[in-house]
């Protein structure tokens, strides 16, 4: 686990890694830790200013924003680490099978993630929708498919890069199945790279799942959402302008945290990247060293 | 490169009609009857059925699909099922909208970015370069629709200094503007740094230092110029995914664009429309592409050789 002595030297990979770390662990106790009931309206308690009995005040129906944000953490990661996973479990294999394979079929499949590079992924989710219909089960795979080709060409150029070892040849020697090597060899030697550029996707993930719920395409009222939230926000900015602080706090400490994450852990796997990173340290002061 | 020029018009081509076969695919892939989309949800079964052979959606799929390539190549996409208007003509003022939007928003962040990441990258690791990497964090973490919506309620609803929406005066244009040009201007900015700490390392640089050259030329001359080449790239890939920022942006705003038409089109389920809309981005999607092409190839003379 060299990798992750490496991370913990980074104080400010450290911190947020913390901060990264709880937002899950909210995610997970959601039901069990929020004040009030997230979905329960109670009309007589509506667009209240935040108090001590609710932090960022309630909403036009009477709910309480912390609580919404709570339950709106445990839908946005739920549905984000799905499509993660999603775009994971499809693309790492189409793009080892043709990174190790090559000839015509790793032509066409590059042509086609060159043609959905073209277009936003915010677009190409967008239309997913238009087909698969507007809801939670639709942002999964709106956004795992419209993240697919960075994963298939991210697994590729890994594939690529071992596939001249010395260990695949013996393995060839040996009489081993290509998908025996994929498997055991191949696989196994890319996963850490393709982690990293997992958790640096990850924020565009969140940002996607909430663009589409704030347009009203994602996760449908009455289960919460940070995008949906502020979209509901929006309509009372002059009554209880407080309601958009939650969702606009967790949202943005949340994809901070996740781009810092995932910056620091690309360094520990790659030291010359320092130059890249998002915040940069005292320790590189001088500028030799980050020439190359 | 008439010879390029010529094959990218001819991918263009190409993809225009790929994607005309996809959209059309699109409509039929979408579950439930397409002449009851059309039609609407409460539409009585008459109109439905009226409907359907109307737009030959009884024919076999092969002679639609002859139908549809043949009416979309003379322009036709079809009536909105909203506003019933020609798609082309409720989509071309739309696109003009979009288009003056993106283009305010990507000067301002091309010509913020190049200076900040500059200027970052010169008093690297200082005070200057440690604010510049904390507003692109801000800008890079924070999704438009949050800047958005805070700048909607401190400039139009706390201060009333700003419309908080549509584009009647020039006043309309400066929040959008500026909250989708702060968007990309922290990516941007981001990338030009990198690319310029990177070009100040160089051995040519420390040449132009032992000639005496003064510090601003190096930086904006002789470092800019050889750092231009991938931020050429990027600064492309940022105008398309400005135009896919614009479509949140829009909403925010009410900015009658291109964007929000096409969301306002999946949420009415006026599904023509969504065909039109989807067609105008991607074609821009790809124009884009084929400029950024030949841009690069007039930075970089080398590449014209290959």
């Amino acid at each position: 686990m060299s990798l992750l002595k490496l991370y913990a030297r980074d104080r400010i990979g450290l911190f947020f890694g913390v901060i990264f770390v709880a937002f899950y662990v909210v995610a997970v106790l959601a039901p069990w830790i929020v004040p009030s009931d997230p979905l329960e309206t109670n009309l007589t308690e509506g667009l209240l200013p935040p108090s001590f009995a609710h932090w960022f005040g309630t909403d036009q129906f009477g709910r309480d924003t912390l609580s919404r944000v709570i339950l709106a953490t445990q839908v946005t990661l739920q549905i984000t680490t799905e499509a993660l996973l999603f775009a994971l479990l499809l693309g790492v294999p189409v793009g080892m099978a043709v990174g190790y394979g090559g000839g015509l079929a790793d032509a066409i499949v590059m042509r086609l993630t060159d043609m959905m590079l073209i277009f936003p992924t915010i677009m190409i989710a967008i239309v997913i929708v238009v087909v698969v219909g507007p809801s939670e089960r639709g942002v999964v795979i709106a956004l795992g498919l419209s993240q697919l080709p960075n994963f298939v060409r991210i697994a590729r150029s890994a594939t690529l890069s071992v596939r001249q070892e010395s260990y695949v040849e013996a393995a060839i020697a040996a009489g081993a199945s290509w998908p025996a090597i994929l498997a055991r060899h191949v696989l196994h030697n890319i996963a850490a790279p393709v982690i990293v550029k997992a958790t640096i996707a990850l924020p565009g993930f969140v940002i996607g799942a909430s663009s589409l719920s704030y347009l009203g395409l994602g996760v449908q009222p009455p289960t919460p959402e940070w995008g949906q939230m502020l979209n509901e926000a929006r309509n009372f900015l002059t009554r209880a302008p407080y309601l958009i602080i939650g969702p606009a706090l967790a949202l943005s400490l949340f994809v901070l945290a996740a781009n810092l994450v995932g910056d620091s852990l690309n360094e520990a796997l790659d030291p010359k990247l320092r130059s890249r990173r998002l915040f940069p340290l005292a320790r590189m002061r001088r500028r030799s060293s980050a020439a190359s | 490169m008439v010879r390029m020029i010529a094959s990218r018009l001819v991918f263009m081509v190409v993809a225009g009609l790929l994607l005309l076969t996809f959209l059309f695919g699109l409509f039929h892939a979408i579950p439930g009857d397409p002449a009851r989309l059309i039609a609407g949800d409460s539409a009585p079964e008459e109109l439905v059925a009226s409907i359907r052979s109307a737009y030959g959606l009884d024919r076999p799929l092969g002679a639609q699909y002859g139908a549809y390539m043949g009416k979309v190549l003379t322009g036709d996409f079809g009536v909105s099922n909203f506003s019933r208007q020609p798609v082309l003509s409720v989509v071309g003022p739309r696109l003009l909208n979009t288009a003056k939007l993106t283009a305010w928003a990507m000067l301002l962040a091309m010509v913020t970015s190049l200076l900040l990441g500059s200027i970052s990258a010169m008093y690297w690791s200082g005070p200057v370069d440690k604010g510049v990497s904390i507003f692109s964090l801000i800008g890079i973490c924070t999704p438009i629709f949050v800047t958005g919506i805070v700048a909607i309620y401190f400039f139009g609803v706390y201060l009333r200094w700003l419309p908080i929406g549509g584009m009647t005066t020039w006043r309309h244009y400066i929040m959008p503007v500026l909250i989708l040009g702060f968007a990309q201007t922290a990516g941007f900015t981001r990338m030009v740094r990198a690319c310029m700490i990177d070009a100040l390392g160089r051995d040519f640089i420390i040449t132009a230092r032992a000639k005496g050259v003064p510090e601003r030329t190096i930086v904006f001359k002789h470092a800019l110029r050889n750092a231009l080449l991938p931020i050429i790239t990027f600064f492309g890939l940022g105008l398309g995914s400005m135009l896919g920022g614009a479509a949140v942006a829009e909403s925010i705003f009410n900015w009658p664009g291109l964007g929000r038409l096409m969301v306002d089109s999946i949420l009415t389920r006026d599904l023509p429309l969504t065909q039109g809309c989807i067609f105008f981005f991607a074609m821009i999607f790809v124009l884009v592409n084929l400029i950024v092409d030949l841009l690069y190839r007039w930075v970089d003379p080398r590449l014209a050789h290959d």
